[in-house]
């Protein structure tokens, strides 16, 4: 995909609502070198076990809806899926939920993902600051970030040095180098996700928010299991 | 970006000069008019016909000669009308000290709009409103109501210091005394001339080499990082953010009409770009001190030799939160070291010359420091209260500036230990009086060597 079609997913998205829908974040984000699930959209039933069968399984569903911003709130999501059969059951469940959780969302479709195994998990944040414009956040996932808020921040746009002194900012790197036998994960795709991150919230005004959580990092790869981004009209002032 | 004028000014004109001493249209001309600025004072207020012995005119217009600087010292609401007739003058800088403007919101932000609006169509730019305005170590200006009785002038000297508080302004002054001020800079509200436009200009001033800056919340972050990045490779920033907290930042609001913002977005932006910051107003005045009187450090190695252990003890804990590391010795230096000072000398983290220790063995143990290439800083601490410590020591520490390495010094107590500290620092050495305050003032060398070669790296 081209990044003239990244402009064409962001002006589509403004038109419709205020955030991108998460299999354009996520297409979004490919295209800015940032690793994310592999997945597959099903407009039903039948192409979900279609899917799932490609992806391979264990997966996850989700549903896509633009009235639908927090999936897990709304019974949304279903994990560890691991036959045909599973998928059909997540499919009604997932359908049933929302129909009483909202009755009037347009359901877009639903998102089927490769499963990933569990690793250590980390977040990579893109904000907007009054002061200081396109800003990037990392930390590490769970209790890390939203209790003890170890976190750090750079404006962007960041060098590759900038992406590694953040990441060994936090408290939480010793986790990250690998502990009490545990391997150490691969620290240089975090800091691919971190500078694509700050080239992509540089390039489009549009964005208001990007949110990566979790990013799932391991000795070799790292994935992004969910991305949001947030959109807001050209020129407003945020805040 | 030239803003020399504020500072060089030949001619100043007061605007809304008061014949009652205690006012502040008094007190800024007497500041101006009583003592060394040499430039020309001209009161305005059109019910007076002479002040302080001087000619009052009823408007600026009124000034037969040229204005470079006018100071306004009244309501706010009064302003706008005023500032038009400057720019029909000729004014091209203008300090408004008083208040009342963005600081209460509605009607009176809008005030504060019309002036800039008025002053930049006429090309003026502004410092303040809502600030105590501008001295220059040099000229000799300033822009104080505070009396000479009350607040002494520092002699020129290396520091500038801008500030987004007068208060802290005003003690900053009397602290820097004893190294000196080239410029200062109370923004107040900074309606039109910003941090950003400051530091621009500083990084160009022949006599100010360390720049430290007390700020709420900046007027325009990136501006403000883009020039920091330009001037850390000329000069060192120290920067104190206050408002680092929900509280504080509705403290900033009300202050100077802030947005103080996220703290943690600052401190990622002050490492990124090379700032070096400060947490408090003591560590503000202690590093730009250290970086106003020594070089800065080529690592982070530091040798510390002293008469008495426990400031050891405590400096080396400061240490590991400020991620200094106690320099290991080369093997050389440790046997020098032991064959000159047997025990019960202890040559172990630190030099412990012991209570009986005289200048000499200081001079002996710093000599050997020096020359040792995992030494990048000495860091020496006194026991003054010892008797066997001669008054040489203050010789032999000013005499060790010619190893070319960073000393930073500690040493705590009473009068006399005051009276040695002093002296040593009128020698160009700091001397501090706790031995945490000594490893952050250590930290702020420690960090601009790193900033500095970082930017060498980059080629910048």
């Amino acid at each position: 995909m081209q990044k003239r079609d990244v402009s064409h997913i962001i002006a589509e998205s403004l038109r419709s609502g205020s955030y991108v829908l998460e299999p354009y974040a996520k297409t979004i984000c490919a295209n800015y070198g940032i690793p994310v699930t592999r997945f597959k959209v099903a407009k039903n039933r039948k192409e979900a076990v279609k899917s799932a069968d490609e992806l391979g399984y264990p997966v996850v569903l989700k549903i896509i809806s633009p009235d639908i911003v927090h999936k897990n709130d709304a019974g949304g999501v279903v994990l560890n899926i691991n036959t045909p059969n599973e998928v059909r059951k997540a499919h009604r469940e997932i359908l049933a939920n929302i129909k009483e959780y909202k009755p009037d969302a347009e359901i877009f479709g639903i998102l089927v993902e490769e499963m990933v195994a569990p690793s250590t998990e980390v977040v990579v944040g893109g904000i907007r600051d009054p002061q200081f414009g396109p800003t990037l956040m990392f930390g590490l996932g769970g209790i890390l970030v939203e209790i003890l808020r170890d976190v750090a921040f750079r404006i962007c746009p960041i060098a590759r040095r900038d992406a590694l002194e953040m990441i060994s900012e936090v408290k939480g790197y010793q986790i990250l180098k690998g502990y009490r036998g545990q391997p150490a994960v691969d620290i240089n795709k975090i800091v691919e996700i971190l500078l694509g991150t700050s080239k992509l919230i540089l390039n489009y005004p549009e964005i208001k928010e990007i949110d990566l959580n979790p990013v799932i990092v391991y000795e070799k790869e790292a994935k992004v299991v969910d991305s949001k981004i947030i959109l807001q009209k050209p020129g407003t002032t945020e805040t | 970006m030239d803003l020399s004028g504020f500072f060089k000014a030949e001619s100043v004109a007061v605007v809304g000069a008061s014949s009652t001493p205690g006012r502040i249209g008094f007190e800024v001309l007497r500041s101006l008019s009583q003592y060394d600025y040499e430039g020309k004072v001209y009161p305005i207020n059109p019910t007076r016909s002479e002040i302080l012995g001087m000619k009052c005119y009823p408007s600026v217009l009124d000034v037969p000669d040229k204005i470079d600087l006018a100071v306004f010292t009244l309501r706010s609401t009064m302003i706008p009308r005023l500032m038009e007739e400057c720019g029909r003058k000729g004014v091209k800088n203008v300090v408004i000290v008083s208040g009342g403007f963005k600081e209460l919101g509605g009607e009176y932000a809008e005030t504060e709009d019309e002036v800039v609006q008025v002053a930049t169509s006429y090309g003026i730019r502004v410092i303040g409103p809502n600030c105590i305005g501008v001295f220059d170590g040099e000229t000799r200006l300033d822009t104080f109501f505070q009396s000479r009785e009350r607040m002494v002038r520092p002699p020129l000297g290396p520091i500038a210091f801008i500030t987004q508080s007068g208060t802290f302004g005003v003690a900053m002054l009397e602290w820097a005394a004893s190294v000196g001020i080239s410029k200062f800079v109370s923004i107040g509200n900074r309606a039109d001339v910003d941090e950003a436009d400051l530091i621009d200009y500083l990084k160009d001033d022949p006599q100010t080499h360390v720049i430290a800056l007390y700020v709420e919340g900046f007027r325009d972050g990136r501006k403000f990082l883009k020039v920091a990045r330009k001037v850390v490779s000329k000069k060192p920033i120290v920067i104190l953010k206050a408002g680092r907290t929900e509280q504080g930042s509705r403290a900033a609001m009300s202050h100077t009409g802030s947005l103080a913002g996220s703290y943690g977005i600052s401190r990622g932006a002050f490492k990124q770009f090379g700032l070096i910051e400060a947490l408090d107003f003591q560590e503000l005045f202690d590093m730009t001190k250290a970086l106003a009187l020594q070089p800065p450090a080529d690592g982070n190695g530091i040798a510390m030799v002293t008469n008495g252990a426990g400031p050891c003890v405590m400096a080396a804990d400061a240490f590991v939160e400020r991620e200094l590391q106690l320099a290991v010795l080369e093997r050389e230096s440790s046997e020098k070291l032991k064959e000159i000072f047997p025990p019960p000398y202890i040559i172990d983290t630190s030099v412990d010359l012991t209570g009986s220790a005289t200048s000499k063995d200081y001079r002996g143990a710093i000599e050997i420091l020096a020359k040792d290439k995992h030494v990048n800083m000495i860091m020496p601490f006194f026991v003054f209260q010892d008797t066997p410590l001669d008054e040489g020591i203050v010789e032999v520490v000013i005499e060790a500036k010619k190893f070319g390495k960073p000393i930073v010094c500690g040493s705590s107590g009473g009068s006399y230990t005051a009276k040695q500290s002093q002296r040593i620092e009128r020698g160009g050495i700091p001397v501090y009086p706790a031995p945490e305050r000594t490893v952050a003032a250590a930290y702020a060398l420690v960090r601009y060597g790193n900033v500095r070669k970082t930017l060498e790296n980059k080629g910048l």
